[in-house]
């Protein structure tokens, strides 16, 4: 459980001057109310940025509410095929799978509260709603959490009058901006230092679950903390860290999650206990949602995180690595580069043997990873924290309607 | 014969030790006191003169009791009657005594306290407590010489004593650590100071109980006076020369707009630059100041990362890392050098090469917030402390942001230092500081030695 946080907790670890920035900025959306709306309360990105980002507003002065739409397994398992599309993957999407998506946004329609000033939509799941903007009016901004540099055209398409009709998007990274006829903004998501899963853990509460998962830090730790996804190439992780065993005396934890609205992740989860078979050096941890003191003594432990995703949207466990001050090999998809620049904050890589030589480097060289680490850390906390993405969403509500480039409030 | 001889051994010699003792006393206080006002005058003190002033017919008055008393007990009195005159004698002089101390009392307080500018009310707080203990000490004093059993009257005192602490446990650390700071003229009304938390601003009231600090924000502090004496102080005394303007430091917060536009080649690059707003260009070569704090010495532009990591063109990245952005008066001079250098290397290259897929150029558009901050300066010390405190973003508005992009000619910060304050070679040498060559951290210690040094 995570304590109560106030946002002037925040000044010890950003700066006293950027929380009076933030106050400054709320002032001038007192009076107004804005409303996010996505799929799911727990589990995943956009839930836990949210589970943040709504209490801080608030506190800042800035009425925001939260609301879910609701749906059936059916309408998630639709709502997963069109994420995967829109990552580029190939999915068979029938038009009953699409009759289905347009019938369940229509239901939410009559369910949720649009009551407020600007209405803050995330992901593709809900994005449906916006078909209500001329009856209600109001402000629309989509917020797109995933990568959708190469989004399959079908579902794009069938996508796009949506999206066109909000007031404004906002991606995650500029490898995601379309041509699109209305503005996109670029604002990455972001991790909070002060949460279960952040906060500096003592030696002995990471011991204690590295006990309660029957592990030890006897070799050095190569983990990989998502979602048992197959766009997190969980099987990949696992042939990368079997090159590095050959010369390296090492463990891999593959730590994943599950979300109410993936209904795969089982199925993955299963194959990749197969492809690990009995080798007692890899770890497959399936770790409930709400673990997050667990995750966090993880990261703490491993020596190196990966990220070997093969779509990304940004992979909030690399921040979570870098302000741990660990040494990260990720792929270079998606917003992992953003974070991950190359050989100042960490490693990138383009395939399996690339990891699997970037695994070598850091294992023979502790002193650059603990270089690369510290480096991770202060980029996280220039760009990366909670606090920052707070900022680019106020600046977001305040400037929609203005077009200059210099903006004087 | 009986009467004359009853008055010499009643009356005569009482009366004569009365006198006798009287006029000695009275030579004795002579000497005294002008042995006290001599001493006075070699040391120059206003307050003898109050002591004297207060004390000098009472004197005369206790050496009538003391004379009375003694001729009592020469007298042939009964013992009964001897001790009954003492008894009164003394409550006179006991009374008498704690009149003369209240005033002198009064007196000394007023006089110290005025002189350190304590409030009224301290003042009149603090007689009252010396009042209170001078006459609860009296009344114990004559219970005493009445031989009234006092510990009933102990116990009663003790309890109201605890009672007092109690309510007034806060009060006293901090009246007397209020007096300690008048006293030792450590801090003063008026002085700008800076706390241990790093907090700076100027003394605008020292009371008795708290010391109430304007900050550079212009918010206030009240900091218990106990407080107070147990932190470190830096006192830099009254205020610096004051400036004919002050500067209201505003702070800028950057938003990036996504184009839409990206580049795979080099032709796509140059093409794409000549047609992107004045905002995308800046965004590309400011980019890294911000984004790379913490690497000393930090990356160069984005073109030139971007040539060097996605297309591989080292000789083209170095020309273009070297493009010094400081001396480019417009972003349109700027942009013109950037696509000129591009342009040169494609004349020479016969195959352009392609970025990977997923590693494309994107135009990102800088859109600046700027907002009015509470930090306004009105002298260099209020600068100094001002620019430790203030964001980064701040520092990045008034040395980039003014020069390039709002073509102020210059950092604001200079043009104040000698529009408002006339200190023209410190703003000179701000103005020759290379910004792009630091981190902004490093920036901000720069300048704040460099002012350091004016004052």
């Amino acid at each position: 459980m995570n304590p109560i946080i106030n946002v002037k907790d925040y000044e010890p670890v950003v700066g006293k001057g950027h929380i009076e920035e933030l106050r400054m900025l709320a002032t001038r959306l007192s009076g107004k109310t804005v409303v996010n709306i996505n799929s799911t309360l727990v589990g995943g990105g956009v839930a836990e940025i949210l589970s943040r980002v709504v209490p801080l507003l608030n506190q800042l002065g800035v009425n925001v509410r939260w609301q879910i739409i609701s749906g059936e397994a059916r309408f998630f398992k639709v709502t997963k095929k069109l994420h995967n599309a829109l990552h580029g993957k190939a999915e068979s999407i029938s038009d009953d799978d699409l009759s289905l998506f347009l019938e369940t946004s229509e239901r939410n329609l009559s369910q949720i509260d649009f009551s407020g000033d600007i209405l803050f939509i995330h992901d593709p799941q809900p994005v449906a709603l916006i078909t209500k903007k001329s009856n209600i009016g109001r402000k629309w901004i989509w917020r797109c959490h995933i990568d959708i540099s190469q989004p399959d055209s079908r579902v794009w398409e069938f996508l796009t009058p949506f999206i066109t009709n909000y007031d404004a998007a906002v991606f995650s990274s500029p490898n995601f901006a379309q041509q699109l006829p209305i503005r996109q903004f670029f604002a990455p998501p972001s991790i909070d230092p002060l949460s279960d899963k952040n906060r500096e853990l003592s030696a002995e509460a990471v011991d204690a679950v590295l006990t309660k998962y029957h592990l030890n830090q006897d070799k050095p730790i190569i983990l990989q903390v998502s979602r048992f996804d197959r766009l997190k190439d969980p099987l990949g992780v696992i042939k990368t860290f079997e090159l590095v065993r050959r010369n390296f005396a090492c463990q891999l934890i593959l730590a994943g999650g599950t979300a109410s609205d993936d209904p795969e992740s089982g199925e993955v989860l299963q194959e990749v206990r197969e492809r690990a078979g009995d080798n007692s050096d890899i770890h497959i941890l399936d770790i409930p949602p709400g673990s997050d003191v667990d995750i966090n003594a993880l990261q703490t432990a491993a020596t190196i995180v990966m990220q070997k995703s093969l779509r990304e949207g940004f992979a909030l466990t690399i921040a979570e690595a870098l302000w741990k001050a660990k040494p990260v090999v990720a792929s270079a998809v998606g917003g992992i580069p953003l974070q991950v620049r190359n050989r100042l904050t960490g490693l990138l890589c383009h395939s399996i043997e690339g990891a699997a030589y970037a695994l070598r480097q850091l294992l023979a060289n502790p002193d650059y990873g603990h270089w690369l680490g510290r480096n991770g850390r202060e980029h996280v906390r220039q760009h990366f924290l909670v606090t920052r993405e707070i900022k680019d969403y106020l600046l977001t509500f305040l400037t929609l309607e203005r077009k200059e480039d210099v903006i004087y409030l | 014969m009986a009467v004359i001889e009853w008055l010499k051994v009643n009356v005569a010699v009482p009366a004569l030790v009365f006198l006798g003792v009287f006029f000695i006393s009275l030579w004795l206080r002579r000497l005294i006191y002008n042995a006290f006002q001599r001493w006075l005058k070699e040391r120059k003190t206003e307050v003898g003169k109050v002591i004297v002033a207060a004390t000098r017919r009472a004197f005369l008055h206790w050496l009538l009791i003391l004379g009375a008393y003694i001729a009592v007990e020469v007298s042939v009195l009964s013992p009964q009657w001897k001790s009954l005159a003492a008894k009164i004698l003394g409550s006179i002089f006991v009374a008498y005594l704690g009149w003369i101390l209240i005033r002198l009392s009064r007196e000394l307080i007023g006089f110290y306290l005025n002189r350190a500018k304590t409030s009224d009310r301290a003042i009149t707080i603090t007689m009252s407590i010396v009042q209170v203990t001078i006459i609860v000490v009296g009344i114990l004093i004559l219970l005493e010489v009445w031989e009234v059993p006092l510990t009933p009257v102990f116990i009663a005192l003790a309890a109201a004593l605890a009672a007092a602490v109690l309510v007034f446990r806060d009060v006293f650390p901090s009246l007397f650590s209020g007096l300690q700071l008048a006293q030792q003229k450590q801090i003063k009304v008026g002085d700008s100071i800076r706390l241990e938390s790093g907090e700076e601003g100027r003394v605008e009231e020292i009371t008795w109980r708290n010391t109430r600090i304007k900050t550079l924000d212009g918010s206030i502090i009240i900091i218990p006076n106990t407080k107070l004496m147990q932190t470190t102080i830096v006192n830099y005394g009254r205020q610096a020369k004051a400036a004919t303007e002050p500067f209201q430091f505003s702070t800028r917060l950057d938003l990036r707009e996504l184009t839409g536009l990206s580049a795979r080649n080099l032709s796509q690059l140059v093409s794409r630059l000549r047609e992107v707003p004045d905002a995308v260009v800046y965004y590309h070569t400011h980019a890294f100041v911000e984004e790379y704090q913490f690497l000393t010495p930090q990356p160069t532009n984005d073109f030139a990362l971007w040539v060097q990591d996605a297309l591989g063109y080292d000789i083209l990245a170095e020309r273009l890392a070297s493009i010094d952005t400081f001396e480019f008066p417009t972003i349109e001079a700027l942009r013109q050098m950037i696509g000129g250098v591009i342009q040169d290397f494609l004349a020479q290259t016969v195959h352009e090469r392609e970025a990977p897929f997923g590693n494309e150029f994107h135009f990102i558009k800088s859109i600046s917030v700027i907002l009015p901050t509470p930090y306004v300066a009105r002298n260099l010390r209020d600068f100094i402390g001002i620019l430790r405190k203030i964001s980064i973003g701040s520092l990045y508005f008034h040395i980039f942001e003014a020069k390039l992009r709002l073509q102020r000619g210059t950092n604001d910060f200079s043009v104040w230092f000698e529009d408002c304050l006339g200190e023209k070679e410190l703003a000179e040498q701000v103005t020759r500081l290379d910004p792009y060559n630091y981190t902004l951290e490093n920036l901000r210690e720069m300048i704040i030695e460099l002012c350091e040094k004016k004052l």
